[in-house]
């Protein structure tokens, strides 16, 4: 049997045609699926914020309803140790958080009162450009949300975001979660993980955990686009801060003092 | 090919490491598949257990494997520096070390991609970034420019060994199929010769400003970000100039060990050591500029998010490394390299370890004091590398040797077509290339 | 062609290499197996009909992850007009209550899949 390159060619050309025409002819002869079709209650048009009362805040001492309650719906592991640990909602001293303010002559007592931080949701996220999968990304409605299917666990987005506000699953989080909540799931050890705004919630129309959660009332959230809401009343009457407003990420959790 | 070109005469020794097996042989093997084989077994663990089992944090969570990703990728540039830059200028003395300065790009390049991928949370999903590729991130391009560079430098790697292959075939070698093969028919005839030479160039020219790109893009994965003295617009340069830096110091030691240990004495000279010495010192004086311009810009700015990083490498916590590193770099290798009487090939060669150490030091001392006070430092982190981590970086380290081990056993370390090219060709020509210089002598 | 006989004999090796899973199969008669996965509920019908569940049902989950984490749409309708929550957990779950390995790993364990939904989906009775 003789193959001269000529022929070898076409043979080869021709079973390239091949694969390629019955992998299209595969994708064509697959039906599209029936298009899902949005709730009543999705949330178009809309950008969520919060503003973060702090004199509330203190109202009470120790308190950590919030923080609680987002780890518990969450399924936010619990590890022990400041190496393994994550955190969606938490505390830290009020230098810590906004260390541009020159805090010289206030009070020790100011310098470390505990200030709640949270993923800022910003308008202008700095994380979502460094994903290489676009496994986060900002939502319409102003999440910055996560996709534990697709996030490959470089931490890149770690080191984007200039607040800390990201956790890597360094184990296996199952055994360190005390109680599952059944409706919302885990996440697998190897990828990134941060406060989603409860967006599961706001789906239904709920607002977010921690706001219901706080008896002081010390969490105000609602849709920035609506002039009336609560957020934007706030907003207008009294003078609030922004944490690192300067790097232009546009964080979307404001405070007030 | 002609008879004559199969009469190796004196550059009989060079195919010696080809031909005799030596006990030294079996026990470096040896000891280089265990030290692979626990470096296996430590990722087998991570890859169990999760990142976990390293020393990172939540606030720490880049370390050893990202230092070691930059740490190679910048030794990679050794051959392309040597082999390319100097094959285009023409440069005579690079012919019996081009190829070991090749094989060490395109082997140690393998554990520089190696690293990041040990480094992900899910491995499973590596080839997401090829599935649903998001063109915004400096991870792609490096993903974009590694992949580009390893091709380059593989074709430049393989091109350079054809005549030598195909010689091994015809002096009719131990393994004569494998030679046979990979000589593609090559028979050393005039047009032959021409076409390779052509395809050579070319290759070298085109690999050039990819190993710029390759490493300003490893850079740009730091000084892209907006973290104190990372985000930094003399990062660029600065990783390539410690990237070629570096490359030239492994080519010193490797030529050094080979050189001894294959007693090819009488091919790689003294002379060889003392140029590349000299370009060492070029490259020690470059680092220094650099990281001065670095850290006196960073001082007198005084942003205090940056402030405290760069106390905390100066006389803060990560002041032992940091001035290990500048010794290491700079104080150690500076005097050695500067005088004649000291650059010798032990010379070089100990300033060449000391510059690797130091290197790798480097890359650290960028990389993780920047992640212990971010904007937000909450906690004091600490990050001390557990033995996971230390047995990959040993494993990377050995699976590289064996590899070149392996070649080694297989092809000449030092191109036989290329020496004997020098010799039987370019020493007219580079004395027609001198007359050219002079007045009135030679074709203009 | 050179080697001729050396070819097919190797081609002769490959071959059967290649197919001995059949073989031991049919040798030890598992060949005659076949997955019976077990459905517990009271319900006449699956949101879709029984052949492209059957069929596709990876590609609807995938959809529905799609559709849920990425676009923010939690509700399907069916090509009966009816309409279903988008959720492994909450609607598939409610019918096909019983342990996994009654259902899903049956065919899944019989054609060699894996799947890793529920290292993070959790559910009360299952793992």
């Amino acid at each position: 049997m003789e193959i001269d390159r000529r022929g070898l060619l076409k043979a080869a050309g021709l079973s390239l045609l091949g694969l390629v025409g019955g992998s299209v002819w595969y994708v064509i002869s697959r039906a599209k699926l029936p298009e899902p079709s949005p709730t009543p209650k999705t949330l178009v048009g809309k950008k969520w914020g919060m503003v973060i009362d702090l004199k509330k805040c203190w109202g009470t001492d120790g308190c950590t309803d919030c923080i609680d309650v987002c780890h518990r719906v969450h399924n936010v592991p619990r590890f022990g140790n400041p190496k393994d640990e994550i955190k969606w909602i938490w505390t830290v001293p009020y230098e810590k958080a906004f260390p541009e303010h020159q805090l010289e002559f206030i009070e020790e007592d100011v310098r470390a009162r505990p200030v709640p931080v949270l993923c800022n949701q910003c308008d202008n996220p700095p994380c979502i450009k460094y994903c290489p999968t676009k496994a986060t990304w900002r939502r319409e409605d102003g999440v910055v949300m996560m996709d534990y299917h697709r996030c490959i666990g470089c931490r890149y987005c770690m080191a984007g975001c200039p607040y800390g506000s990201r956790s890597f699953n360094w184990k296996n989080p199952r055994p360190f979660i005390k109680k599952i909540n059944f409706d919302f799931p885990t996440r697998t050890k190897g990828v990134v993980e941060k406060c989603n705004f409860c967006q599961e919630r706001l789906i239904q129309g709920l607002l977010p955990a921690c706001v219901e959660a706080c008896k002081e009332r010390a969490l105000i959230f609602g849709d920035l686009n609506d002039p009336d809401s609560d957020v934007r009343r706030i907003l207008r009457s009294r003078h609030t801060i922004q944490r690192h407003s300067e790097l232009g990420t546009k964080p979307k959790v404001f405070y007030v003092l | 090919m002609a008879k004559r070109d199969l009469d190796l005469g004196e550059d009989k020794v060079l195919l010696e490491h080809v031909r005799r097996t030596g006990k030294g042989f079996y026990i470096t093997f040896s000891i280089l598949v265990a030290l692979t084989l626990w470096g296996i077994y430590a990722y087998l663990t991570q890859y169990r257990y999760g990142l976990g089992v390293t020393g990172l944090s939540r606030q720490i969570f880049w370390g050893v494997y990202i230092t070691n990703f930059v740490f190679f990728i910048g030794i990679s540039h050794a051959g392309t520096f040597i082999s390319a830059i100097l094959r285009v200028a023409k440069a005579e003395w690079r012919r019996p070390i081009s190829r070991s300065a090749e094989l060490t790009t395109v082997f140690i390049l393998l554990f520089g991609v190696g690293s990041v991928l040990v480094d992900l949370g899910r491995p499973d999903r590596m080839l997401y970034v090829i599935r649903y590729p998001h063109f915004r991130s400096p991870l792609l391009w490096d993903v974009i420019c590694i992949t580009t560079y390893l091709t380059v430098s593989s074709i430049c790697l393989y091109l350079a060994l054809i005549p030598d292959v195909a010689l091994l075939r015809d002096l009719g070698e131990k393994r004569k199929w494998l030679y046979q093969v990979l000589a593609l028919g090559y028979r050393g005839t005039e047009r032959q010769r021409h076409l390779l030479d052509r395809g050579i160039s070319f290759m070298a020219i085109l690999v050039i400003p990819v190993m710029i790109t390759v490493h300003t893009v490893v850079s740009f994965v730091f000084a892209m970000t907006i973290q104190p003295m990372w985000h930094s617009a003399i990062f660029g340069p600065y990783f390539v100039v410690g990237a070629i830096f570096s490359g030239i110091a492994a080519v010193i030691v490797a030529i050094a060990v080979i050189r001894k240990v294959f007693h090819l004495e009488a091919y790689l000279k003294p002379v060889h050591f003392n140029n590349l010495g000299i370009l060492l010192l070029v490259m020690t004086l470059l680092w220094f500029y650099f990281t001065a311009a670095e850290y006196v810009t960073v001082f007198y700015g005084s942003e205090p998010g940056e402030m405290s990083i760069f106390w905390s490498k100066l006389t803060g916590r990560f002041s032992l490394l940091f001035w290990i590193d500048f010794v290491l770099c700079f104080l150690i290798p500076l005097p050695i390299l500067a005088f004649r009487k000291t650059r010798t090939i032990l010379g070089t060669f100990i300033a060449s370890t000391s510059i690797i150490i130091g290197m790798w030091l480097e890359r650290f001392v960028i990389i993780v004091p920047t992640l212990t006070q971010q904007r937000l430092s909450i906690e004091r982190a600490i990050y001390i590398p557990t033995w996971v981590e230390w047995s990959i970086l040993a494993g990377c380290i050995s699976f590289f040797l064996l590899l070149y081990l392996f070649f080694v056993k297989l092809f000449p370390i030092v191109p036989i077509w290329e020496v004997r090219e020098g010799r039987e060709k370019s020493i007219v020509e580079v004395g027609e290339r001198i007359k050219t210089y002079l007045p009135g002598g030679g074709k203009e | 062609m050179y080697d001729s006989g050396k070819v097919m004999a190797g081609l002769v090796i490959f071959g059967c290499l290649v197919t001995s899973p059949i073989w031991y199969n049919a040798l030890t008669g598992k060949s005659g197996y076949i997955p019976k996965p077990k459905i517990v509920t009271d319900k006449k019908q699956c949101i879709e009909p029984k052949e492209y569940i059957r069929t596709r049902h990876k590609d609807l989950l995938k959809d529905w992850r799609e559709s849920v984490v990425r676009k923010g749409i939690r509700t399907y309708t069916g090509s009966d007009k009816k309409r279903y929550t988008m959720s492994l957990t909450r609607t598939c779950m409610n019918c096909h209550s019983n342990k996994l390995d009654e259902f899903c790993l049956q065919c899944h364990n019989y054609m060699g899949v894996t799947n890793n939904c529920w290292d993070c989906h959790a559910y009360p009775k299952g793992t």
